[in-house]
């Protein structure tokens, strides 16, 4: 049955390629005329490769290739072959460069030398303890700015979402940090927490307590930190809750409460539960943006943040261009993309298998 | 279980522009223990409103309700012990069935978790959806979303059933067969029950007592079968029964009625009911009218031309006018209807003669829209009424 398919189409695709010859003609009465037809030139293909050699006239290749150019593969490929491959290039190239580079003993000034490879910068950066206290501070902030969004975020689109009047205002103020850039806010919030005029310690001081070293102290640091990127992003995931909480009818809160539902249980058992995939949304945004969270600290302090701020980022741009071991700083890139991808694998891979992607 | 009792229920919404909206006004009405009430009217008439104040959804401007003999205008939803299905089922779509089920239970008592998932499942078999209990609402059909959102109801096992119109997303076939089961449940339980519908065939099919409701107002209260022969007022004989009554405007004019197109006799009886009004709306019900091709021996008989036969089987729903000439749509000449038996020949522009008789009219006051006098009902009839 294929061949016969198989065989009308290829006659089909002839009479289409020479336009002046009489289809009408041309055409086999019935498939199984068709499958003669076909028998005599192109028969054998279904056995194997074999069939070129036994066509004397080249037809078969000269059909492949038609074959080959009406596909959609190639039909397509205008569309996407140019973004593939500047992504390929610019991306996924880069990456890959970077992970070269990482396996030699590049630093200072020079070429790369590539002849000697290993993976000596990662038996390094497992002996150095800044690596580890970077490592550490990177995941404290990614968990708490994350869970510190998430929760705040939520609060306010709760507060919001309750027919509130100026509601549009509101949601305007809440996600006004977010338009800023991080050396704005790194800025706006160096000041907030300066020691002698800053309002921070300012209202401390009006209950008695302080001043502290907000962005000195290094068992403080790296909370103030968080603070100030929470402050800016919390915003972003109040919208995104807004939105979610807007899908879910008025009648599930209505059938909670009848149910015997308080005020508490309700969202905590029948609302939060329902915006899973905003949390899972709105979490990889933040977490993505809380490992990138350099010009955020670089901002503040330069090439060397505080210790208890110093993250795998910040660390690596100091390895790189400022101690210029190049080599060294391409490897702890590379730790910082593996943990990414171990955070967003699960996402695209759970994206994946309910057919979003 | 308990007696619920509206007392002078008022509901005022203000919008945005200080304007103030009568939902509901004044609606009296008392339903006692175990019996089924339905509410029902046309759309934007209150009954939902009235309905959700019960339910504790919608606060209350003025009057009470009283659950057996505790006021619970104040009490908030989550403690008034009442059960409501949505029209929409509102079924938590986070969770599975037996989640869903359980959960007016976990919240609303301090049962242990056996005891709750046994009270699930013996819900479930009587529901028919054991089988599903582990799914979740959005792998169930319409019909079985319907069935869970009722199950979710009954497990509770409240004072009062709140039923929002709860049928009226499902096909016709499974609306009858539901409407079938939902009275069947609601016996065996002998649970106190407000169903709200705009569909009068449910409302006249699975009330004890209707009450109706137009513009917020009370209209009526009664039985299916008082409320469709004992009409309290023209909305209440337009809105019950399936064609609507006829009715034909006119005034008294000493024993006649005259109306623009036929004068109409009426007995000293009547006559003497119908003292001091003059203004009066007849009414007739389409299967009171008689249908025959010869001229009856009766002064109360019209000669009409037939405009449309609607054959429905077991009955034809016949349109009649007057006039013989073409008449467009949006004519507002008097068209009565009425319905004769199934089997019988008469066609369209066929001209019959169209008896009403007097003991089944019914006349309304034309200002007021209040009914002077009802039909005369006879014998088992009058009794049952």
């Amino acid at each position: 049955m294929k061949r016969i398919i198989h065989a009308l189409r290829t006659r089909a695709r002839n009479a289409r390629s020479d336009g002046d010859r009489d289809v009408g003609v041309d055409r086999p009465a019935s498939a199984a005329e068709a499958l003669k037809d076909e028998g005599d030139t192109d028969a054998i293909r279904s056995d194997g490769g074999v069939a070129a050699e036994t066509d004397p006239t080249g037809e078969y290749e000269r059909r492949r290739l038609q074959r080959w150019r009406d596909s959609d593969f190639v039909q397509s490929a205008p569309f996407w072959l140019p973004p593939f491959l500047l992504m390929g290039f610019f991306v996924y190239a880069a990456i890959g460069w970077n992970f070269l580079i990482s396996l030699t003993e590049y630093s200072g000034f020079g070429d790369v030398d590539y002849s000697t490879i290993g993976l000596h910068n990662y038996v390094e950066l497992v002996g150095d303890a800044g690596f580890w206290a970077a490592t550490r501070n990177t995941l404290v902030l990614l968990v708490a700015f994350t869970l510190a969004c998430l929760v705040l975020g939520l609060s306010l689109a709760i507060l919001l979402d309750r027919k509130i009047r100026f509601e549009r205002t509101f949601r305007t103020i809440y996600l006004l940090p977010f338009a800023l850039s991080f050396i704005v806010t790194a800025q706006f919030w160096m000041w907030m927490y300066n020691f002698d005029f800053g309002i921070v310690n300012g209202l401390f001081g009006l209950v008695g307590l302080g001043p502290y070293s907000w962005l000195g102290s290094p068992r403080l640091v790296l909370g103030s930190v968080i603070f100030a990127l929470m402050w800016q992003f919390s915003g972003y995931t109040m919208v995104v809750y807004l939105a979610a909480l807007r899908a879910i009818p008025g009648d599930q809160y209505e059938a909670a409460r009848v149910d015997g539902a308080n005020t508490l249980k309700l969202y905590w058992r029948v609302i939060i539960p329902q915006l899973k995939p905003a949390t899972v949304s709105a979490s990889v945004v933040l977490v993505l943006f809380a490992l990138k969270a350099f010009d955020f600290l670089y901002a503040i302090w330069g090439f060397r943040p505080r210790r208890g701020a110093d993250i795998l980022a910040t660390k690596m741009v100091r390895e790189a261009f400022q101690r210029q071991e190049w080599a060294y700083g391409a490897s702890i890139a590379i730790v910082l993309f593996i943990i990414s991808l171990a955070i967003i694998a699960p996402y695209l891979y759970q994206q994946y298998t309910q057919g979003n992607l | 279980m308990a007696r619920t009792t509206l007392e002078h229920i008022t509901k005022v919404f203000t919008d945005d522009n200080a304007n103030e909206i009568v939902a509901v006004d004044d609606v009296s009405i008392e339903i006692e223990d175990g019996e089924f009430l339905v509410l029902v009217g046309p759309s934007g008439c209150g009954k939902s409103t009235t309905l959700r104040m019960v339910a504790g959804l919608e606060t209350i401007t003025d009057g009470r309700i009283r659950l057996d003999d505790r006021v619970i205008n104040d009490l908030p939803a989550q403690d008034r012990d009442i059960a409501m299905v949505f029209q929409s089922y509102a079924l938590y779509p986070h969770m599975t069935v037996r989640g869903n089920m359980a959960f007016g239970l976990e919240e609303s008592t301090d049962l242990p978790d056996e005891e709750i998932d046994a009270l699930v499942t013996e819900t479930a078999e009587m529901l028919g959806i054991e089988g599903m209990l582990d799914r979740t609402p959005d792998e169930l059909s319409g019909g079985q979303q319907q069935r869970v959102a009722l199950g979710r109801a009954i497990v509770r096992d409240p004072d009062v059933f709140l039923m929002d119109e709860p049928l009226s997303n499902l096909d016709a076939k499974l609306r009858s067969q539901m409407r079938m089961e939902l009275q069947r449940l609601q016996e065996g339980l002998e649970t106190t029950t407000i169903y709200v519908t705009h569909d009068q065939t449910e409302a006249m099919t699975m009330g004890d007592r209707i009450a109706v409701l137009n513009d917020g107002k009370l209209q009526q209260v009664g039985t299916p079968l008082e409320c469709y022969h004992r009409p309290a007022n023209l909305f209440v004989a337009g809105f019950i029964g399936e064609p609507s009554m006829n009715t034909i405007r006119g005034t008294i004019d000493n024993d006649e009625i005259v109306t623009d197109e036929f004068t109409y006799p009426i007995s000293a009886d009547l006559a003497a009911e119908l003292e001091g009004v003059s203004d009066v709306t007849l009414g007739i019900r389409p299967e009171d009218l008689e249908l025959s091709t010869e001229k009856p021996e009766d002064s109360r008989a019209l000669s009409m031309i037939v405009d449309v036969v609607e054959p429905m089987g077991d009955e034809n729903v016949v349109y009649l006018r007057f006039d013989s000439g073409d008449v467009g749509i949006d004519d507002d000449q008097l068209v009565l209807i009425a319905t004769i038996d199934g089997i019988s020949d008469i066609a369209d522009t066929e001209t019959v003669w169209v008896r009403i008789p007097e003991e089944a009219v019914h006349v309304f006051s034309t200002e007021s829209g209040r009914a002077i006098r009802n039909r005369r009902l006879e014998g088992d009839a009058e009794r049952v009424v």
